[in-house]
């Protein structure tokens, strides 16, 4: 347990002075107990089996600023950064939505003005072990902005809607943004998140996002985790499917920022289910990249495949844990889960943890982990072939990454991550 | 008379699947039933053979003069009812030989014989494999596992004719087989034919039984049998479809 | 028609642990409780040198300062260590001269658990060391087995005749603090098996030992210490019972495997300790510490284990891989029934270039029955090219019980492979009426699917227990499907 830092005592804090918010009474009692389960545990150390391999306490010694206000933004983008993409463009400044979007059928509003109504309480943070969850903790209790995306039944979202968000790292900064998608009954969504950094001082982003997929909704949503150096994440996603429903999630890490933790969780709430998780890691000089993934079957005849697939270069670190729990009532269960690696660099380091927890019998479930260099039987052919060595082991790479990346959906957002890849490695071979 | 079914009556989950199924079999006979999907051709056989979830809610069966439905589905088999399931099981771990060799040693345990000698069994295998044209690779791999279509349905010929059983039911064995296999499948019934076994073929198209040639052809419809015939009946049927036999099952059953 | 499911089980459940008697026989048992009195009581009974007792009381002292593990997946019993009496021996004497010393009542237990002592009935080719309870009685083949210049006798024996070869390699695999249940251990073992094979010496016989508690409200813990010398070869099983208890026993044994350069140690356990009844009462907590290190460059280890017994099984024989080129293996099929828990795996450390390691794990669970597999594959910064193959399988019968799996991979090397793979399948209804309609009822049916799924570890059993560990594993999960 962490609560000796300057930071831990910031937040504290600052939660204390805004006690007196105008918020509604459902939303401050939620923040409280959600206060109550951070204070209890503090930030995560390497002593809990969840975090046993990422120490984020070196990050947390920064002097943070913890309201970088909008006036400090000096940015005229109002756009993301991915070449050719016919996107619904939101650009979040500091956190903060300042242009009305409307996009027919598919309403975007700023969480605060959002919350004020009743309805998302069933919503918001619902579903979140807050307890298991400090860094989720902290940022249910004392969130700013964030936005809310939410498509009427029966819509079909004409294009991807791009969430850009654009933060100024000029001073150190700890922000916290939330995002809540909302795909209600029979309605299709294809939410993708993106960063873009100001500045050079360190940034520790604690986000959370929400995802409710209704019944027979469809929700297709991407994390690029494209960032520079100074970029520090733990991002916890919770999504809750109803009967019938489809999600997609793609989270990929590429080199730059120092730390990523993605928690995806996924809690299967309804019959006939159908779930994809795709994850990536490439990791680059000094980064440390920790997937912990969270499959819920709570239902019968529900269909879960996760994929994550990693390549380590230079002196990285790469984690993954992947759960999948089948309850009792879940029966005629379908799950399942590949973790592939490849270790460039003797100065790497992976630790893979595939979990299967399995409490129902009529089920059929696998998991498979592997941690590798190059085949040099492929190595081998290429090189017969006159191909040389670098080239033979960039196309090695590609083959191996382009297998998960080639699941993307939208083939401008796949181009994007497919050039970043090629790029980073070119770099770390060098 | 090998089987005698009177007034058969099913249900599966509350719901009625047969609903009063009268047939007889006598040793030498090859009997087809035809129906459309989900007429009840499968739940018979599953009925017969006892598969759990199918509750008898009326009428008799005898077997070989013994009431059939009593026994246990292993038992069922020991005396001689064979199915040739319509998909065959995959069990991972479970050699096809070692199984055929317990199976054939508890079925001769249950009349009392001893164990069949390792030499007679393999003169056995080996003279039954060829019968059927099943390839003597797939008897030491797993039950049916990783086997194609045609393979698996080769295999319950070829258990057919290990067991040696007085009456064999062939459930949709013709389904979703290619020419070859379905000749080498139908040659493989016809050469174990003989005036002591029965087969009933439960089929869906008149294609197989130009191969095996059946004495009587029963029209399956609404969970009873509307009409019985010669093979004449089959060609009819593959002409005119099942809607023509569709009208007097309402009136009949008025 | 029939439905058997209910009948089965209610007949299955009604089955006896078939070797829950009690051996009536006068039994100097030590006081209950755990002091440093205790250790010097015990220390004496078996005239130990100082060093040993110094040892035991350094264990002591760490066994008091280590917390309760805390990280299974299953609520730990509280286990009063004042509660328990750790030392029983028959009375009429601790170790015999021959045979005809030991009391026949002993001797009539081993026959009718079917492991005969006397020279007219042992069983060939294997060589037995028979525990009761705190104690050694008796040792078989150890005249033949001396013409090798082969060791294999009683711990207590060893740490009187082989002293300094004791001395040089107890705890040096597993340290006396190195977890709770191996430093109580260490501190109060009472006897176990010492094996020695020198040099270049193929042993020519099976070497076994047998554990047997009998008196109640003791504990055993037994200590087993095992080295093969160069370039030398030896196969060791154990087998173990215990009577039918209302009250939970411990067992707390520490395996101790050393293998030279060229070595090679096959270590085989079949596990049928009492395990409760059907409502979970009484059975044996069985927590072990089991680690072997193949020292020299080409040395292997190899586990094989079948567990059915204990109410809880807990244990990881692990294998540190040091010197290179050598060679770890894990076999383990576990089958928990009722209210039966097994959490158990394996450790493989590559630490030397061009380790190997594969680990194959079976665990059935059935009625109410927990099955974890929880393994580390851990390869260091500079083991070369070291491999890893892990499968392991989860079979599911009914609907009530568990499969869990903990596998942790950890690489520090780049050219290290590692591949695991992991499935959780069930015996269905549907591949049980196929084989019912083939004339072949549900038991058998059963016990063929439950073979064929655990031939691969059964097939790593010596000749002689392959089939007795088969015969087991199907006794063992008798009527658990309708």
């Amino acid at each position: 347990m962490i609560t000796t830092t300057s930071l831990y005592d910031q937040l504290t804090s600052l939660y204390k002075e805004k006690r007196n918010d105008t918020e509604s009474a459902w939303l401050s009692n939620l923040r409280e107990d959600a206060f109550k389960a951070f204070t209890r545990n503090g930030f995560p150390t390497t002593k809990q089996e969840d975090w046993r391999f990422t120490n984020i306490a070196p990050f947390l010694k920064e002097d943070f600023l913890l309201h970088p206000g909008e006036a400090s933004l000096h940015s005229s983008k109002k756009a993301g950064s991915i070449p050719q993409f016919d996107a619904h463009e939101i650009v979040l400044k500091n956190g903060m939505l300042n242009e009305d979007v409307t996009i027919p059928g598919i309403s975007i509003s700023p969480l605060r003005t959002a919350l004020k109504d009743e309805r998302f309480k069933s919503y918001l943070s619902k579903h979140i072990p807050l307890n298991a969850q400090p860094m989720a903790a902290l940022n249910t209790a004392m969130f700013e902005h964030g936005i809310v995306i939410e498509a009427d039944k029966n819509i079909i979202a004409d294009k991807p809607i791009h969430v850009t968000y654009i933060y100024n790292a000029a001073e150190p900064v700890f922000v916290q943004p939330r995002l809540l998608i909302i795909a209600n009954k029979s309605s299709k969504l294809q939410v993708v998140e993106s960063l873009l950094i100001m500045g050079e001082s360190p940034i520790f982003i604690n986000s959370v996002t929400e995802c409710y997929v209704a019944e027979n909704a469809q929700a297709d949503h991407y994390v690029l985790q494209v960032t520079p150096p100074n970029v520090r994440w733990v991002n916890f996603n919770q999504t809750i499917q109803s009967a019938d429903s489809l999600y997609n999630n793609y989270t990929y890490t590429l080199p730059g920022g120092l730390l990523f933790r993605n928690n995806i969780h996924l809690d299967l709430n309804g019959t006939n289910t159908e779930s994809h998780l795709y994850g990536l890691y490439l990791t680059g000089p000094g980064q440390l990249t920790d997937n912990h993934t969270c499959v819920n079957h709570l239902n019968p005849n529900c269909f879960s495949n996760e994929l994550y697939k990693g390549v380590l270069m230079r002196d990285s670190r790469a984690v993954f844990n992947g759960k999948i729990f089948v309850q009792q009532d879940a029966q005629k269960t379908n799950a399942f889960q590949q973790n592939n690696n490849m270790l460039l660099s003797n100065n790497a380091i992976i630790d893979s943890k595939p979990q299967l927890e399995i409490f129902a019998d009529d089920v059929k479930c696998s998991h498979g982990s592997t941690v590798g260099n190059f085949n040099d039987e492929a190595l081998f052919y290429l090189k017969a072939r006159g191909i040389g060595d670098v080239a033979a082991r960039n196309l090695l790479v590609n083959a191996f990454a382009f297998d998960v990346t080639n699941k993307i959906q939208v083939p401008a957002v796949q181009e994007y991550v497919e050039k970043i890849i090629t790029q980073k490695m070119a770099e770390a071979y060098d | 008379m090998l089987l005698d079914i009177k007034n058969l009556q099913a249900s599966v989950e509350n719901k009625q699947i047969l609903k009063g199924i009268n047939l007889q079999v006598n040793p030498g006979e090859v009997h087809a039933i035809m129906g459309p999907n989900g007429s009840g051709k499968s739940s018979l056989a599953s009925v017969l053979t006892g598969r759990q979830n199918y509750e008898v809610t009326g009428g008799e069966v005898s077997f070989d003069g013994r009431d059939l439905l009593d026994m246990s589905p292993e038992d069922r088999a020991r005396e001689g009812l064979f199915l040739a399931f319509q998909y065959p099981i995959e069990i991972p771990g479970v050699s096809n030989i070692n199984f055929l060799r317990t199976a054939l040693n508890e079925i001769r345990a249950y009349h009392n014989e001893p164990p069949i000698e390792a030499k007679e069994f393999l003169k056995l295998t080996r003279e039954k494999q060829k019968l059927v044209e099943f390839d003597a690779k797939l008897t030491n791999r797993s039950l049916n596992e990783g086997f194609s279509g045609g393979e698996k349905k080769r295999n319950e010929i070829f258990q057919l004719a290990m067991l040696n059983p007085k009456l064999s039911i062939l459930d949709e064995t013709d389904s979703g087989l290619d020419i070859d296999a379905l000749r080498i499948v139908s040659n493989g019934v016809n050469k174990l034919r003989s005036d002591k076994n029965a087969f009933i073929v439960i089929t869906h198209y008149q294609r197989l039984l130009e191969y095996i040639v059946p004495d009587f052809v029963h029209v399956l419809y609404d969970g009873k049998i509307v009409k019985s015939g010669t093979k004449e009946l089959a060609l009819e049927l593959e002409e005119k479809g099942y809607d023509w036999i569709k009208e007097p099952v309402t009136t009949a059953s008025v | 028609m029939p439905n058997k499911s209910d009948d089965i089980l209610e007949e299955y459940s009604n089955k006896e642990y078939e070797f829950g008697f009690v051996t009536d026989i006068e039994m100097e048992v030590a006081p209950k409780g755990l002091s440093e009195e205790t250790i010097h009581f015990i220390s004496a009974k078996k005239g130990e040198p100082q060093w040993l007792l110094d040892w035991r009381l350094k264990a002591y002292q760490s066994f008091l300062k280590q917390p309760e593990p805390h990280w299974q997946n299953f609520e730990l019993p509280k286990v009063d260590f004042q509660d328990i009496s750790y030392y029983a021996a028959p009375k009429s004497g601790a170790k015999y001269k021959s045979l005809d010393e030991v009391d026949p009542e002993l001797i009539a237990t081993f026959e009718k658990l079917g492991i005969p002592l006397s020279e007219q009935k042992i069983l060939a080719g294997v060589a037995v060391d028979a525990v009761f309870d705190s104690v050694s009685v008796a040792t078989t083949y150890k005249e033949t087995l001396k013409e090798h210049g082969i060791i294999f006798c009683s711990i207590s024996e060893a740490v009187k005749e082989h002293s300094e070869l004791v001395q040089k390699y107890l705890g040096t695999v597993v340290p006396h603090s190195d977890n709770l249940y191996a430093a109580l251990n260490a501190a109060v073992f009472s006897d176990g098996s010492f094996v020695y094979i020198p040099k270049g010496v193929r042993c020519p016989m099976e070497l076994s030992t047998y554990f047997r508690i009998n008196t109640e409200n003791t504990g055993q813990f037994e200590r087993t210490l095992i080295i093969a010398d160069e370039g030398s070869y030896v196969s060791y099983l154990e087998g173990c019972t215990a009577p039918k208890r209302d009250e939970n026993q411990l067992h707390a044994a520490v395996v101790e495997l050393i293998a030279m350069e060229n070595a090679e140690i096959k270590y085989s356990t079949v596990q049928n300790w009492y395990p409760g009844d059907k409502e979970g009462n009484g059975g044996i907590y069985n927590f072990v510490t089991k680690r072997g290190v193949c020292r020299g460059a080409h040395a292997k280890i190899s586990w094989t284990q079948v567990e059915t017994g204990s109410a809880i099984t807990w244990k990881y024989p692990s294998v540190i891989l040091q010197g290179d080129y050598s060679t770890g293996e894990f076999y383990s099929v576990a089958v928990t029934k009722n209210k039966q828990i097994a959490d158990t795996g394996t450790k493989m450390f590559h630490i030397g270039k061009g380790t190997k390691s594969r680990i194959i794990s079976k665990g059935i669970s059935a009625g109410e029955g927990q099955n974890s597999y929880r393994g580390l594959v851990q390869v260091s910064a500079k083991a070369e090219n070291a491999r890893n193959f892990t499968q392991c399988d989860s079979l599911l019968i009914g609907d009530r019980c568990g499969a869990h799996t903990f596998p942790y991979i950890e690489s520090k090397n780049s050219s290290a492979t590692i591949e695991h793979e992991a499935t959780t399948s069930k015996i269905g209804e549907d591949q049980i009426f196929y084989l019912n309609q083939r004339g072949i009822d549900t038991e058998k049916a059963v016990a063929l699917i439950v073979n064929g799924y655990a031939k691969e570890v059964l097939n790593q059993l010596p000749m002689e227990f392959a089939v007795e560990a088969q015969k087991l594993l199907s006794i063992s999960l008798e009527g658990s499907v309708g």
